[in-house]
């Protein structure tokens, strides 16, 4: 059976968002019951009972919710804010959001039932992928207070797989114990993928001829990024599959199938997801690059009710999947952050478009993008890259200036300066990889001075 | 719940499988609802961690399961 819930996942539009709105009004109902800070929302919004959603369109009377807002309550009211709908002493698992951002982490509670749920979520991206309980899976992840694959490791050990939590290795004994356990599915971030795959060259360790056919993604865009995804795939030998989540949700809402259709299914039985232009907060149609908004069913301890994430999607219909699912697809995951875009000197950028470019030479090992300010008034764009042999000469510099000429030409004729960093210079991760580095002076504001960094996404 | 979908639900019509175990679930709710005082420590919360699992069955028929929390849930 290809479909953890067939049921669900099969169901005909119309019926699928009945099941929604059914499950909003009810949501709604809890929520004005249990939760008086989300009920508030409600209320200014006109909503005092479920019954008065007439619709799904209806919920877009209500104002999305904010991470700064969400923020504001937990700094006002620590640990946790007055998002809470239970009283604390009801959870069993604490959580937070990774803190890569450089500001404070948002935490969460969970119950038993909650965390159930969470690990249901996985379900779909697990099975929905061909892992099966004969399956040996490994999680190159640090066991922390970030909630990452802690949901997924659960989600292995409902299926019956052998589950090996790899927290507290270095990554070549994590390698080591992937080749020794027979390992078949491996679930890590993009970045550490690779990092996982170039350890395990210089091992002299063939990744290719090891059992290892299936990768569950998730942390970072790149996953979805094709030229990214198809250096791991080659790299391990294995198909690889994005997922994305958010500490926010406790959880994934959307996982790739095994028909890998260029995009991952948004979970639409647990949650509703809309998407908005960023600035006028109208939906986009199908086929469009707008903002999520969403909106959970499944976790009652953290009612989550028009969340605004600031991640950059292009919704389209379940139909460009041969699968069978009716879940709708986020055609390339998430596309980048509406925080995410840079302009240079007039021109937009995004990292994701120029890691797709540098991905497509599989000689590169690492990068990293260093915005700057000359003269205090002129920004600049350098990206750094480290090669995985060491040739030197007019060879190389011939190659760093077609790369250069690449990115250009895809940034409108910006120019953008290339460099080669010696090996093994650029920093390594194992979490949500930062190659983007903002050094740019604000004007009015003492040089050297960063701007904000973006707050942190889907993971 | 067991009866049939709630009001203004799509047609979901569990099959004698799915119905049993989501009777399960209700069995143990009300069991814990009930008795929860009664049980030792081992009993109690082995029932939680199960009637957890099987609430995922009831939702994910459709069949709006309640939420618990007061039960450990």
């Amino acid at each position: 059976m290809a479909f953890w819930n067939p049921r669900s996942e099969t169901l005909p539009r119309p019926e699928l968002e009945a099941l929604q709105l059914r499950k909003l009004r009810l949501l709604v109902d809890r929520t004005l019951r249990d939760a008086p800070w989300q009920a508030e929302r409600l209320r200014a919004a006109g909503i005092t009972a479920g019954q008065d959603i007439a619709s799904l369109q209806d919920l877009r009377r209500v104002t999305p919710l904010t991470r700064e807002e969400w923020m504001e309550t937990q700094l006002a009211d620590p640990p946790f804010g007055a998002v809470l709908a239970q009283p604390r002493e009801r959870a069993m698992r604490y959580h937070t959001t990774s803190g890569t951002s450089g500001g404070r982490p948002l935490a969460v509670l969970d119950s038993p039932k909650d965390w159930e749920w969470i690990c249901e979520m996985w379900c779909y991206a697990f099975w929905g992928f061909g892992v099966r309980p004969v399956d040996t899976v490994f999680f190159a992840f640090s066991y922390g207070a970030f909630v990452g694959f802690w949901g997924a490791h659960y989600a292995a050990e409902k299926l019956g797989c052998l589950t090996l939590a790899g927290g507290n290795m270095t990554t070549e004994a994590r390698v080591r114990q992937i080749i020794d356990t027979e390992t078949t599915v491996v679930c890590s971030t993009p970045t550490y993928a690779l990092r996982m795959a170039q350890e395990a060259e210089a091992m002299g360790v063939d990744l290719i001829s090891s059992p290892v056919r299936r990768l569950i993604l998730s942390g970072e865009p790149a996953g979805s990024i094709p030229a990214t995804k198809a250096l791991i795939e080659r790299r391990w030998g294995a198909a690889a599959a994005d997922t994305a989540g958010m500490t926010e949700l406790g959880t994934i809402f959307m996982f790739e199938c095994e028909h890998q259709p260029g995009g991952a299914h948004i979970i639409e039985d647990h949650y509703l997801e809309e998407v908005v232009d960023p600035e006028s907060d109208e939906p986009v149609g199908y086929g469009e690059v707008g903002e999520r908004v969403v909106t959970s069913f499944g976790r009652g301890f953290v009612p989550v009710i028009r969340y605004r994430t600031r991640d950059l999607v292009c919704r389209v219909q379940a139909s460009d999947c041969g699968c069978g699912r009716t879940f709708d697809i986020y055609a390339g995951g998430i596309r980048g952050r509406v925080d995410d875009m840079k302009v240079i000197r007039g021109t937009n950028v995004y990292l994701r478009a120029i890691e797709q470019i540098v991905r497509r030479r599989s000689e590169i090992d690492e990068f990293r993008v260093r915005l700057y300010t000359v003269d205090g008034i002129r920004d600049e764009i350098e990206v750094s890259v480290e090669r995985s042999d060491e040739a030197h000469g007019p060879e190389v510099d011939a190659w760093l200036s077609a790369l250069g000429r690449e990115l250009s030409s895809a940034h409108e004729g910006l120019r953008i300066e290339v460099a080669l960093a010696e090996q093994g210079s650029l920093p390594r991760f194992e979490l949500k990889a930062k190659r983007l580095v903002d050094e740019r002076e604000v004007w009015g504001a003492p040089a050297g001075t960063a701007q904000t960094p973006p707050q942190e996404g889907s993971r | 719940m067991t009866d049939g979908p709630p009001p203004g639900a799509p047609d979901v019509v569990p099959s004698d499988a799915e119905r049993a175990l989501v009777q399960a679930y209700e069995l143990l709710v009300d069991t814990l609802r009930e008795h929860a005082d009664d049980l030792p420590p081992f009993a109690a919360r082995n029932a939680v961690k199960a009637a957890a699992a099987l609430w995922q069955v009831a939702n994910g028929l459709g069949l709006d399961p309640e939420h618990p929390y007061e039960l450990g849930l």
